[in-house]
């Protein structure tokens, strides 16, 4: 500890402030902060006025392919890509700047953000670790988060064709809605199909 | 006579707007670049270079470059199936942005790449 210079400790200190308003947990902190557990545990209780939570990371790849979702992680990582390609900064800050831009196109809008900065975040080690793959739209061009397994030639996104309940899990407001609706596209969706054609043509 | 005066003053007004925006779009361009590079690079669709490079122009630089009769930005939905996409189909506003921030992340990356 004596041996850390006081402006790198500020610096982390600072790193550690931003992840906390940007709502990182703990786990997450502690691998990436080089600050003790205790006094990350102190800066959150300071900052939040309550423990950090405690708990599984979300694990599963599943929850980016759910339709609202899938809009918001492929919106997020192109951000995120984009930073980490072209910029020279480090990791951790290419996440921090690209979740701020994230937040502030979707708040711009009016809506609230899906992806929480800790989702944000394991989507990055899924695509890391080749759980995750991007895939080039045919009709849009755009690219979208997919299963790594799930690499089509005839991907269509799920804006250019979106399943029939869409709409109705986006009017409800509740991220639950989204959730409990199937990743793949229902009979009905197929039946929505010619006018998202006609679209494309004219 | 009344025509041609009138041609001359429409198209007067046309460049002077076209300069106008030019020099509104390199300033915001400069300021974006000062508070944050990286961040910047992502919303203007620039590469590092080009950044560093209109970061540190100076204000004369920049009014000489923003006097023009061509807009100095280019559109970015550049293709007819992109922006077909995106204004097509009943979309609500924020999925029409969303979709929009999606395309503008991969066409940066194939743009770079090309070059």
């Amino acid at each position: 500890m004596s041996t850390k210079s006081v402006l790198s400790d500020a610096r982390e200190v600072q790193l550690a402030v931003s992840l906390i308003e940007l709502g990182a947990r703990l786990q997450f902190m502690e691998a990436n902060v080089g600050l003790s557990r205790e006094r990350l545990i102190r800066l959150y209780k300071e900052m939040r006025g309550v423990s950090p939570p405690k708990g599984l990371l979300p694990y599963s790849t599943d929850w980016y392919m759910t339709w609202l979702a899938n809009i918001h992680s492929s919106m997020f990582y192109g951000m995120y890509q984009f930073m980490k390609k072209h910029s020279d900064e480090e990791q951790i800050h290419v996440l921090i700047k690209s979740y701020r831009l994230y937040m502030e196109q979707v708040e711009s809008q009016g809506g609230e953000a899906v992806l929480d900065f800790t989702r944000a975040q394991m989507m990055v080690r899924f695509f890391d670790s080749d759980l995750l793959h991007q895939c080039t739209c045919t009709r849009c061009a755009g690219r979208f988060v997919t299963h790594a397994y799930d690499t089509r030639q005839d991907y269509v996104c799920v804006l250019c064709r979106p399943p029939s309940r869409a709409g109705k899990a986006k009017l409800n407001k509740t991220p639950a809605a989204a959730d409990s609706q199937s990743m793949y596209p229902t009979s009905a969706t197929y039946l929505l199909d010619p006018a998202g054609d006609s679209h494309g043509l004219h | 006579m009344n025509t041609f005066k009138d041609l001359n003053i429409g198209l007067g007004d046309n460049s002077k707007e076209i300069t106008d925006i030019n020099l509104a779009y390199l300033l915001l361009a400069q300021r974006l670049i000062k508070e944050d590079c990286a961040m910047a690079m992502f919303r203007l669709g620039v590469s590092r270079e080009l950044a560093d490079m209109l970061g540190a122009m100076s204000l004369a630089q920049v009014v000489k470059l923003a006097a023009s009769n061509t807009l100095i930005c280019r559109f970015r939905l550049g293709d007819h199936m992109s922006m077909s996409a995106v204004v097509g189909g009943e979309k609500d506003k924020s999925l029409q942005q969303a979709h929009m921030s999606i395309l503008m992340g991969g066409r940066q990356m194939q743009e770079a790449a090309l070059a």
